[in-house]
C-alpha cells in the first residue's frame, strides 16, 4: 500500500497557528430564520410609521396583508436560498437559479396585476416626487436586511460571493416592499414596476456588491 | 471532478468523522485528512494546471482555505464536494492572479538583448583565430583586409602588388578554405 502525503510543515504551522473549535454552521433554512425578524418588522414598519395604504378596505385582508406576507415569506426563502448559495458544493445549478432570480419579478409583477384589478390608483402629475419617495423609502428599508444577508452568507465561505448577495439583496428588497406596498396605495403598474420592483433590483445589486467585498475581505485574511 | 467526488460509502463516511472531528477540535484528524484527500484534489488541480509547482501552491492554499471554511462544513452531507467547490475556487483566483501578473517566460525570450550573439561571436573567437592561424599567409592577408578591415578588392590589389582578380581569388580560396578548418571541429 502507498503511503499517503504528509501535511508539510509549513500548512502545518500555519493551520496551528490559529487553530480552534468551530461549531459547524446551521442548516441555511435555519440560518435564514436571523432575517425573519427584519421581514416581520420592515412588513408593519410603513403602515405603523405613517398609515395602512387608504383603498385596504377595498382590497381586503388578503389583497393586502395577505400578498405582502406571502411578499415577506418569499423574500425570507430566497435568503435561505442565497444562504445554501453560499455553502462551498451546495451552489444552486443554472436550472434552479433562474427561478429564485425570477421569483421576485414575477412575484411582484402578479402582486401588482392583481391589485391594480381591485383597486386602480394612478399617480397622476407628481409621479416623479412619489416615484422618488418610493424607491428610496424601499430601497433603506431593504439596505439592512440586504447587508444581513451578505454578512450571513460570507461566513459560509461563498465561492460565487456576488450571486449569493444577490439573490440575499433579492429577498430583502421583496420583504421592505412587502411592507411599503400597505402604505403606498398607487397600484398603477408604472409606478410599482418602476419603483418599487427597481428598488427591490437595486438591493439586489447591493447585497452582490457587499457580500462580494465582504468575502475578499474573509478569504484573504 | 466527478470521480473525484464519488468517494465510495465506507471512504466518505470516514471523511466526515475526520472533518467533524477536525472541526471539534482534534488537530491531528487534519492529518490524515491531508493524507486521504490531497491526491484527488492534486489529481484535479494537476488537470487544470500544467505547471505542477502552480498546482502544488493552489494545492496547499485549497488546504489553507479548508481550514479557514471549516465551520461551513456540513457533516450531514459528502465532504468531496466540498472539497472540490474550495479547490476550484482556489484555482480560479490564481488564474484570476495568474491574469493580472505580467507574464515574463515569453517576453524574455523575445527580447533577448543584442549581446547575446556578440558574447556568442567571442566565444567561438578562440576556433576563429587558430583557423586563421593555420590559413597561408597570403589567404589570410586578402581575407582579413576584405572581410575584417573592410578593404575592397581593388585596393588590396594596390598595397600587396597584385592583381585586383588575384585578392579577390586569395580572398575567397582563405574563406572556403576557413570554412573547412571550422568545420571539422
Amino acid at each position: 500500500m502507498s503511503e499517503l502525503p504528509v501535511l508539510p510543515p509549513v500548512l502545518r504551522a500555519r493551520l496551528a497557528s490559529d487553530f480552534h473549535v468551530v461549531r459547524p454552521l446551521r442548516s441555511p433554512v435555519a440560518r435564514a430564520m436571523a432575517v425573519a425578524p427584519f421581514a416581520a418588522l420592515a412588513l408593519v414598519a410603513a403602515p405603523l410609521w405613517f398609515e395602512l395604504r387608504v383603498d385596504a378596505p377595498r382590497l381586503g385582508w388578503l389583497q393586502s396583508w395577505g400578498w405582502s406576507l406571502v411578499q415577506a415569506v418569499a423574500g425570507v426563502a430566497m435568503v435561505a436560498a442565497a444562504l445554501r448559495e453560499a455553502v462551498p458544493g451546495r451552489e444552486w445549478g443554472r436550472g434552479a437559479l433562474v427561478p429564485w432570480l425570477a421569483l421576485p419579478l414575477l412575484l411582484v409583477i402578479v402582486v401588482t396585476s392583481t391589485t391594480f384589478e381591485a383597486s386602480p390608483i394612478f399617480v397622476g402629475r407628481a409621479w416623479m416626487w412619489i416615484g422618488v419617495m418610493c424607491f428610496a423609502g424601499s430601497l433603506a428599508t431593504a439596505l439592512p436586511g440586504a447587508a444581513l444577508a451578505a454578512v450571513l452568507a460570507a461566513r459560509a465561505w461563498p465561492t460565487r460571493p456576488g450571486l449569493s448577495g444577490l439573490i440575499g439583496g433579492l429577498g430583502a428588497g421583496l420583504m421592505a416592499d412587502a411592507g411599503w406596498r400597505l402604505f403606498c396605495h398607487f397600484s398603477e403598474p408604472a409606478h410599482v414596476l418602476g419603483t418599487h420592483l427597481v428598488a427591490v433590483v437595486v438591493a439586489g445589486l447591493c447585497g452582490a456588491v457587499l457580500s462580494h467585498g465582504l468575502c475578499r475581505g474573509f478569504h484573504a485574511s | 471532478m466527478s470521480d473525484e467526488m464519488s468517494a465510495p460509502g465506507t471512504d466518505d463516511q470516514r471523511l466526515r468523522a475526520l472533518m467533524a472531528s477536525y472541526q471539534a477540535g482534534c488537530f491531528e484528524a487534519f492529518d490524515e485528512l491531508y493524507g486521504l484527500v490531497a491526491p484527488r484534489v492534486r489529481r484535479y488541480l494537476s488537470s487544470q494546471i500544467r505547471d505542477a509547482s502552480r498546482a502544488e501552491d493552489v494545492l496547499q492554499e485549497t488546504f489553507l482555505q479548508l481550514h479557514r471554511a471549516r465551520r461551513s462544513y456540513d457533516p450531514a452531507y459528502p465532504l468531496m464536494p466540498w472539497v472540490m467547490a474550495i479547490a476550484r475556487h482556489c484555482w480560479l483566483m490564481e488564474l484570476r492572479r495568474a491574469r493580472r501578473r505580467p507574464v515574463a517566460d515569453e517576453d524574455v525570450a523575445a527580447h533577448e538583448p543584442p549581446v547575446r550573439g556578440e558574447a556568442e561571436g567571442f566565444a567561438d573567437a578562440a576556433d576563429l583565430d587558430h583557423a586563421l592561424g593555420i590559413l597561408p599567409a597570403a589567404q589570410r592577408q586578402a581575407l582579413l583586409a576584405h572581410h575584417q578591415w573592410g578593404l575592397s578588392f581593388e585596393e588590396i590589389g594596390e598595397r600587396l602588388g597584385i592583381a585586383e582578380a588575384a585578392a579577390k581569388l586569395r580572398s575567397s580560396r582563405g574563406v572556403r578554405r576557413l570554412r573547412e578548418i571550422l568545420s571539422r571541429r
